[in-house]
């Protein structure tokens, strides 16, 4: 950027970190926007002073670890340093028997699993656009996947956690054991708040044995009205599924199978499970009309790739009550963009080719079906258009910013009332 | 306060809710002045709302009156969370308890404060529907009052608790305004404030509506009771269960003490002589079942005999046992201390055996029957309330025992909550930079601190310091509880 102009705040953010936590600045840039600063600090403590140092000179800083979720949010108003969580890429404490693991949050959810797959366990989560994301990106930005619904996501997961204020505190809620009622969950607080209350630096989780066995069926429908019904028997089937999903055409295409309106269930569990779910399925197929298929390679992982921001692509996810989510996705097809959803969640992702008036009508027709529609991921100029959240407390959100956040020093405009078109 | 001359706070709360919905004699009062703890205390006024208006209203009076607001289900809680300890306004939500909604296709439920938690499984039943939060209380504990515990269970287990099942909450806050706080489905964008509104005990404001997701009953369920010498040999078997990839619905475990007590009294089956015995649940499609009764039957090879409930006369029985040993170690005894603490569930046998101990060195008996698979424990201690100094030495073990949960790297409560009785051990747990941040929580959404005063926070961290500038007028000056 050229015009970045440094204050003697920054300079003095600038002589007080150490040479080798700053990185090149180029190598971090948000909508467009090149930061003055870019720190990767090694440890906690390193973080917190730097977050502290930036808010007592009154810079705006952005926490980011993956780099996976960058426009998701309203856009920045101010943008100087950026905080690179991933040196914090350690294992605290993990206790197998225990099915609990506490990490810096730095980590990538792929050396968690690493890790825990070890022991023959696995944080149950699949966000997009898959598990390069960080542990402390998995909680900001609270995704989930075709899992979601099925097992629980990572907000219901958290145990505890460690965040880092402007203020200089790192601060600790809940705990490390899988039931805890004690003082307020302020870890259910940062997940999902996009790092505009804290900067999360470690977290526990309660954990799940992996399954024995999977398997993947798609069920080729022919129609989004077909799939939305066969997906709703699927599920009323009460099967050990991990997945039901209803594909569009370009979805179905999009992840390298057949280009027709498709749901694909993933089953998981002992293999007796999986064989008579797998049988069920079958006959739901049939059923249905609908031609099932056993799946060998891993479609799962490109439609986690497929909600992916990370190029100039908008992606939307919207809630939905179940039977309304065919629906929803043949909305959102006819806007020129693959969609699919996940019935049991209720939820619908879609990447629309859409200008602002298009997705405003998407969002009234999520709205009118009881839900809601968040931009996951969309160019600028269109966050400035479109409010990437909708209705949200405003006075709620504000009250807690001014509380956990008052210099407005993580992630100015994100959450702010006043970035709100 | 005499009745021929109710208090201007009485006269405008009359007058918003009628007179019937408001008591304020103190002969009225009485039944509202404890909760299942040791604490007591009189509110000025009770209020029974029917309507969302009718609590905010009541909010907005407190607010005007500047005297605290306490709500209250049905008074089942053990930490003090619904006693009025600053006195002011305690809004009873047990008359708003309709179910709204039951939404049989999506699995949502739109339920009032008020239901109660089994009238909730009943009303689900016939859909073969399941809201899976089953507090041991729940023939009499309410949802509003579940919401403001994050309550558990035995199914928390497999489920998760309260919170994992609450979609979205309509909440009155203090000073009266109305909010939604999350959705009719899962994962609302925005700040999740329905994850930190649930279990923040009455805290941050008052639920008038809950929206809870469902899930479908599973086709098949297999209850087992393994019957162990000792208690080292069934925490071994529950460690076992886990080791081998299984995570039942539920794993409880009664001691020696309760199953002594309860045997004669409830006949669930339980051997006189046995050391520990584990209730163990399967659930899932049968095939799911054969295979995780099948691993549990392994993990208990040390135990002396399994049982397989083989009809549901006999499931019920063997939970029976369960579900009524607290009221059943009330009956042996004039009064029960039931603890609340939370361990990693590899330490149980040392921690239990440090508990035992420890209870007899203060010279009371102890029971324990407790969540085993979550490493969630219940010691109740008996005692005669009567006997000099006795509720003192009592209270003393019950910290005695907390500290011994959070020097295991556990907590001071798993479902029941911080209330009045654990604020003080707060400070083991979390540090002065932690309880602040809390406070700052606290403050966003009650400046005033005017909703359930003296809960959660130790003294300092939003309770009478600072944020309590009207309350202090009301009690007058350095009067706190």
């Amino acid at each position: 950027m050229t015009n970045v102009t440094a204050s003697p705040d920054l300079e003095g953010l600038r002589t007080a970190l150490p040479p080798d936590v700053q990185r090149a600045p180029e190598a971090y840039v948000l909508d467009g926007v090149t930061p003055a600063l870019a720190v990767r600090p090694r440890s906690m403590s390193e973080l917190a002073a730097t977050l502290l140092a930036a808010d007592q000179g009154g810079l705006a800083v952005a926490p980011q670890g993956g780099r996976t979720a960058l426009t998701l949010g309203r856009p920045l108003a101010r943008y100087d340093v950026a905080l690179d969580t991933t040196a914090l890429d350690q294992v605290i404490e993990y206790a197998p028997a225990d099915l609990t693991i506490t990490v810096e949050a730095g980590m990538t959810l792929a050396a968690l699993q690493a890790t825990l797959g070890a022991e023959g366990q696995y944080l149950p989560v699949d966000p997009a656009p898959g598990d390069q994301v960080t542990i402390g990106g998995l909680l900001a930005t609270a995704r989930s996947g075709a899992w979601r619904g099925h097992l629980p996501a990572a907000r219901d997961l958290v145990l505890g956690a460690t965040v880092a204020m402007p203020d200089g505190a790192t601060v600790t809620s809940g705990g490390r054991v899988v039931k805890n009622v004690s003082g307020y969950d302020m870890h259910r607080m940062h997940t999902g708040a996009l790092g505009g209350l804290g900067v999360i630096v470690a977290a526990s989780f309660k954990l799940a044995p992996v399954p024995a066995e999977r398997a993947t069926l798609i069920l080729d429908c022919g129609s989004l009205a077909s799939a939305g019904a066969t997906a709703q028997a699927l599920w009323d089937r009460n099967l050990a599924a991990r997945a039901i999903t209803i594909l569009d055409p370009e979805a179905a295409a999009a992840i390298g199978l057949r280009p027709s309106s498709s749901v694909l269930a993933e089953f998981a569990g002992d293999d007796v499970v999986v064989a008579r779910s797998l049988s069920e399925a079958g006959a739901v197929a049939r059923d249905h009309g609908s031609l099932a298929e056993l799946i060998d390679d891993d479609p799962w992982t490109r439609l986690r790739r497929l909600a992916s921001g990370e190029t100039e692509a908008t992606v939307v996810r919207a809630g939905v009550p179940a039977s309304e989510v065919a629906a929803l996705v043949g909305r959102a097809s006819a806007m020129m963009g693959p969609a699919w959803g996940h019935i049991a969640a209720g939820a619908v992702w879609a990447r629309p080719a859409a200008d602002a008036t298009a997705l405003a009508a998407l969002r009234a027709a999520a709205t009118e079906a009881g839900g809601y529609l968040q931009l996951e991921s969309a160019p600028r100029s269109l966050r400035e258009g479109v409010d990437s959240f909708g209705e949200i407390d405003g006075q709620l959100m504000n009250a807690l910013k001014t509380q956990f956040d008052p210099n407005n020093t993580l992630n100015p405009g994100k959450w702010a009332a006043e970035a709100t078109s | 306060m005499s009745s021929d001359s109710p208090s201007p706070l009485v006269r405008d709360l009359q007058a918003a809710l009628g007179a019937s919905a408001v008591l304020f004699e103190p002969e009225d009062l009485l039944p509202y002045e404890y909760d299942a703890s040791t604490e007591r205390a009189s509110p000025d006024a009770v209020v029974i709302p029917r309507t969302t208006e009718e609590v905010a209203a009541a909010a907005r009076i407190a607010s005007g009156h500047g005297v605290p607001v306490v709500p209250r289900g049905s008074g089942t809680g053990f930490a003090g969370g619904s006693v009025p300890v600053l006195g002011g306004v305690l809004v009873v939500l047990a008359g708003m308890n309709a179910i709204r909604e039951i939404d049989v296709a999506n699995r949502v439920a739109v339920v009032e404060p008020g239901v109660i938690n089994l009238d909730l499984q009943n009303a689900l039943a016939p859909h073969g529907l399941v809201y899976a939060p089953d507090p041991s209380s729940q023939r009499i504990c309410t949802i509003g009052g579940n919401v403001g515990t994050n309550a558990g269970g035995p199914h928390t287990l497999a489920h998760g608790s309260t919170v994992n099942h609450i979609l979205g909450l309509e909440v009155v806050l203090p000073g009266g305004r109305v909010t939604n706080l999350g959705a009719r489905q899962l994962d609302a964008p925005g700040i999740d404030f329905r994850g930190l509104f649930v279990g923040s005990e009455g805290t941050l404001g008052i639920v008038t509506a809950v929206t809870v997701r469902l899930i479908r009953e599973n086709e098949s369920v297999r209850t087992m009771l393994a019957i162990f010498d000792t208690v080292d040999q069934a925490s071994e078997a529950v460690s076992a269960v886990i080791r081998n990839r299984v995570v039942p619905m539920a794993m409880e475990m009664l001691d020696q003490e309760t199953i002594r007590v309860v045997e004669p009294r409830v006949h669930a089956g339980y051997p006189l002589d046995a050391g520990a015995v584990l209730l163990i649940e399967v659930e899932g499609l049968v095939e799911a079942v054969e295979h995780d009764a099948q691993v549990v039957i392994d993990a208990c090879a040390g135990a002396r005999e399994v049982r397989t409930a083989e009809s549901e006369a006999e499931r019920e029985a063997l939970w029976e046992g369960r579900k009524s040993a607290i009221g059943a170690l009330g009956v042996t005894a004039p009064a029960l201390y039931l603890l609340d603490g939370v361990i990693p569930r590899t330490r149980l046998p040392e921690v239990l055996n440090k508990v035992l101990a420890l209870s007899a060195d203060y010279g009371f008996k102890c029971a324990n029957m407790f969540h085993a698979g979550d490493g969630n424990l219940h010691p109740t201690v008996l005692f005669d309330p009567e006997e000099e100094g006795a509720t003192e030495r009592v209270l003393e073990l019950g910290g005695a025992i907390m500290r011994l949960c959070v020097d295991a790297g556990g907590s001071i409560t798993g479902e029941h909550g911080i209330g009045t009785e654990k604020r003080d051990y707060m400070s083991w747990v979390f540090s002065e930079d932690d309880l602040e941040a809390m406070g700052r929580v606290r403050f966003a959404f009650d400046p005033t601190g005017q909703f359930n005063p003296c809960k959660i926070l130790p003294t300092g961290h939003g309770c009478a310091q600072g944020h309590f500038a009207p309350i202090k007028q009301h009690l007058g000056a350095g009067s706190y509880v």
